[in-house]
C-alpha cells in the first residue's frame, strides 16, 4: 500500500484552476519531488497535504485513510515552509520542541528529544539563540528539525533551499537526501530547479499548468521524456517539430525540416502522428560528415564548456564544445549525432502520463 | 555640523513644551507639599497632603475605583479587541481601510454628543427599554440600566474600543500567517495556537493598546458623571472639587501627582513588557 494516494486532486481560486485533476502516490521511505515552474500547481498540492488549503475535489488518502476533512493539527505529517517560520519569541530548542507537547511527551522528554533533533541537524551549539540571530541556513536546519522530532509519516519541504546561496544550497541537498536515507522517512519536497530535484530525488513528479507532465525515476525522466515539454524543462533539450513517419527497428522514423532520422522514442505514436526529436547540447557535435546545416547564432562561455547557439532551417539548436574548438558567430557548420541516443517525444503536452 | 542645527531648530519646540505642559505639573508639584490655612495658601512644605491620601480611606478608595475601571475596561476592550482586529488585519481585503476610517469617525463626534447618544440608548423612556417593554420582557423600564455602573462601563468600552483595535490591527498586520500554519502543522490547536504563538506575538500591540485605554479610562470625567448618576463621583471629580469649590489646591495637587507617579509606573511597566517581548530589538 502506498503511503499517500491523491486522485483526481483539484484546487481552485475562484475561477482560476491551480491543480486540475492530478492522481499521483508516494511509496514509504522514499524521495520524491514536485518539480515545476512557478505557477504550475506544486505548492498548491504541498498545502493541502499538509492541510493549509482545502482540497476543491479528489481525494488525499494517507495509509488508505482519507485525509480531506481532517484538520492540520491533526495529520501525521509535518511542514518545513519557505520562510522557515521560526517562531521569533521562542529559543531554538523550544521552537524544536514546539509540537511534542501535544504528543504526550514529559517536559523532561521534550527537552531531549529537541536536543538530539538539534544534534541531527548539527545545530546543537544553537540551542539557546533566537531564530533572529540565525543564518538563513541555520534556520533551514532548525526548521527541519522542528519537523522531523516529531517523527511524521510525511515530510513536506516548501522550496526549503530556495533562499541559499548556491553552495550552501548544494551543501544541504546532499545532507537532505542523507537524512532521509538515516531517517527511512518519506520527503515530498517540492523546487523550481530541476538540478535539485535530480540531486535528492527516488521519484520526480514533473509539472505544468496544474497537470502532470510525466513522474517516474529521475533518469527515465531524463532519458525518455514524454512531452516536448519535459524534455526541453528538465534536459534543455531543442525540440524539432515533425511527423512520424513509420515504425521502425529503432522506434519510429520521424520526417522533419533536418531531414529523416530514426531514433527510439515514447510508446505509442502512430505514423502520421505530431511528434518532435529532442536533441540535447551535449547530444550533438560538430561533424564535417554530418547531415544537418547549421549556422551559430550565439556562442556562451560557460567555464567548463562552451555552449554554441545554432540556427538549422529555422530550428534552433544548441550544443556544448570544449575550449579548443570554438566557432565564430555566423560561421556554416555540419552536425551529427548518433541516433540512438536521442529520443523522440510527444509534441503535445497533456495529462498524458498517468 | 547638521545635528548642532536640528538642535537649534528643535528649541522652540522643547521651549513651547517646558512652558506649557512641564512647568504648570512642576508648579501642581510643589503645591502639593503645601497646606491651606483657613483660605490662604500657607507655603511651609510638608508631606501632609500625601499622609492624608494614604489614611483616608475615600481617597484611597477612589484612585482604587479609577484603576479598577481603567483595568476593566482594558480587559472588556482587549476581548472585544482580538477579534475585530484579527478580521481587519487577515480577513477585510478590500474594506480594510473602509473597515478602519468606520472604527474611528465616533471619535470624530464629541465626547459629549457620544454620552448623550447613550442616555437616549440606556434611559428609562430609551430605545432599549422601550423595546423590551413592546417585546414582553419586561413590564416596567429596567432602572439600572442608565446611571449605574454599568451604563458607564458600557459607554468607556465603546468610547475607547478603537484604541484598542488599532494597537492589536498593528500587531496583527506584522503577524505572518506562516507562524500560524506552522503551529497548526507541529500539532496545535486554535485555543493553543492563541495562546502560545497569536498572544506572544501581538503582545506589544495588546501592551500599547491597553495602557492607551486604560489611561483614558481613568482620566475620563464625563462619562462617570452624565452616566453613572450616584456612582459617577470619581477621583477626577473629587480633584476638580478639591481645586473649585473646596479651593484645597494642595490636596488636589497631590492626588493628581499620586495618580500621575502611578500611571507613569505602569508605562514604565509597559515599556519593560514590549522590550523583553523580544519582537522589538533582539539579539
Amino acid at each position: 500500500m502506498p503511503l499517500l494516494r491523491a486522485r483526481a486532486l483539484c484546487k481552485t481560486y475562484g475561477t482560476v484552476q491551480a491543480v486540475r485533476g492530478v492522481n499521483f502516490r508516494l511509496d514509504e521511505n522514499s524521495y520524491v519531488t514536485l518539480l515545476g515552474p512557478s505557477g504550475c500547481g506544486k505548492t498548491s498540492i504541498l498545502r493541502m497535504i499538509g492541510g493549509f488549503e482545502e482540497v476543491s475535489s479528489g481525494l488525499l488518502e494517507l495509509d488508505g485513510a482519507k485525509l480531506n476533512d481532517v484538520a492540520a493539527s491533526a495529520r501525521p505529517v509535518n511542514t518545513v515552509f519557505q520562510s522557515y517560520a521560526l517562531f521569533p519569541h521562542l529559543s531554538v530548542l523550544e521552537n524544536v520542541g514546539f509540537g511534542l507537547r501535544y504528543k504526550g511527551v514529559g517536559r523532561a522528554a521534550i527537552r531531549e528529544k529537541a536536543r538530539a533533533a538539534l544534534e541531527t541537524v548539527q545545530m546543537g551549539a544553537m540551542a539557546d539563540r533566537r531564530p533572529r540571530q540565525l543564518s538563513g541556513g541555520q534556520q533551514q536546519r532548525v526548521a527541519l528539525a522542528r519537523a522531523i522530532v516529531n517523527e511524521p509519516r510525511l515530510l513536506l519541504l516548501d522550496e526549503p533551499l530556495s533562499a541559499l546561496d548556491r553552495r550552501m544550497r548544494k551543501d544541504m541537498q546532499i545532507e537532505l537526501k542523507d537524512l532521509q536515507r538515516r531517517l527511512k522517512m518519506t520527503f515530498l519536497h517540492v523546487t523550481h530547479d530541476q538540478e535539485e530535484a535530480f540531486a535528492l530525488s527516488d521519484r520526480i513528479v514533473v509539472m505544468r499548468d496544474g497537470i502532470i507532465e510525466q513522474q517516474g525515476a529521475p533518469d527515465a525522466i531524463y532519458r525518455r521524456p514524454e512531452t516536448a515539454y519535459v524534455a526541453d524543462f528538465i534536459g534543455g533539450a531543442a525540440c524539432v517539430p515533425g511527423r512520424i513517419a513509420s515504425q521502425a527497428a529503432e522506434g519510429y522514423r520521424i520526417e522533419t525540416a533536418l531531414g529523416q532520422f530514426a531514433a527510439p522514442g515514447v510508446a505509442g505514436l502512430r505514423p502520421g502522428a505530431e511528434a518532435v526529436l529532442c536533441l540535447r547540447p551535449e547530444q550533438l557535435r560538430i561533424d564535417p560528415e554530418g547531415p544537418i546545416a547549421a549556422r551559430v547564432t550565439h556562442v556562451v562561455y560557460r567555464g567548463a564548456e562552451w555552449l554554441v547557439e545554432l540556427e538549422a532551417a529555422g530550428v534552433a539548436l544548441a550544443l556544448t564544445t570544449a575550449h579548443d574548438a570554438i566557432p565564430e558567430i555566423g560561421a556554416d557548420l555540419r552536425l551529427g549525432f548518433d541516433p540512438a541516443q536521442v529520443w523522440i517525444a510527444r509534441a503535445e503536452t497533456g495529462e498524458a502520463a498517468q | 555640523m547638521s545635528a548642532r542645527v536640528g538642535t537649534y531648530l528643535a528649541a522652540p519646540v522643547m521651549a513651547f513644551l517646558i512652558a506649557l505642559c512641564v512647568t504648570p505639573l512642576l508648579i501642581l508639584f510643589a503645591y502639593s507639599f503645601f497646606r491651606v490655612d483657613f483660605v490662604a495658601i500657607s507655603y511651609d512644605p510638608s508631606f501632609a497632603n500625601y499622609a492624608k491620601i494614604a489614611g483616608s480611606a475615600t481617597y484611597r478608595g477612589l484612585i482604587l475605583k479609577a484603576f479598577g475601571s481603567g483595568a476593566l475596561v482594558a480587559a472588556i476592550t482587549a476581548v472585544i479587541g482580538y477579534p475585530v482586529a484579527w478580521f481587519i488585519a487577515k480577513r477585510a481585503g478590500a474594506m480594510k481601510s473602509a473597515l478602519l476610517t468606520l472604527l474611528l469617525v465616533p471619535l470624530y463626534s464629541g465626547d459629549l454628543v457620544r454620552v448623550f447618544a447613550w442616555r437616549v440608548l440606556l434611559g428609562a423612556e430609551g430605545v432599549i427599554n422601550r423595546s423590551l417593554i413592546w417585546a414582553g420582557v419586561t413590564d416596567a423600564p429596567i432602572q439600572g440600566l442608565l446611571f449605574s455602573p454599568l451604563a458607564t462601563h458600557i459607554a468607556l468600552t465603546y468610547n475607547y474600543l478603537p484604541f484598542m483595535v488599532i494597537g492589536l490591527w498593528l500587531a496583527f498586520e506584522s503577524l505572518d500567517d506562516a507562524w500560524l500554519e506552522a503551529a497548526a502543522d507541529l500539532g496545535a490547536k486554535g485555543p493553543s495556537r492563541f495562546a502560545r504563538v497569536v498572544l506572544p506575538l501581538t503582545s506589544p500591540g495588546l501592551i500599547a493598546g491597553g495602557l492607551m485605554v486604560f489611561v483614558m479610562v481613568v482620566g475620563d470625567y464625563l462619562t462617570p458623571q452624565l452616566l453613572g448618576g450616584a456612582s459617577g463621583i470619581t477621583v477626577i471629580s473629587a480633584i476638580n472639587d478639591l481645586f473649585g469649590t473646596a479651593f484645597d489646591w494642595p490636596l488636589g495637587s497631590a492626588i493628581a501627582w499620586t495618580m500621575l507617579a502611578i500611571l507613569m509606573a505602569f508605562f514604565a511597566l509597559g515599556a519593560v513588557l514590549i522590550r523583553r517581548s523580544s519582537l522589538v530589538g533582539g539579539a
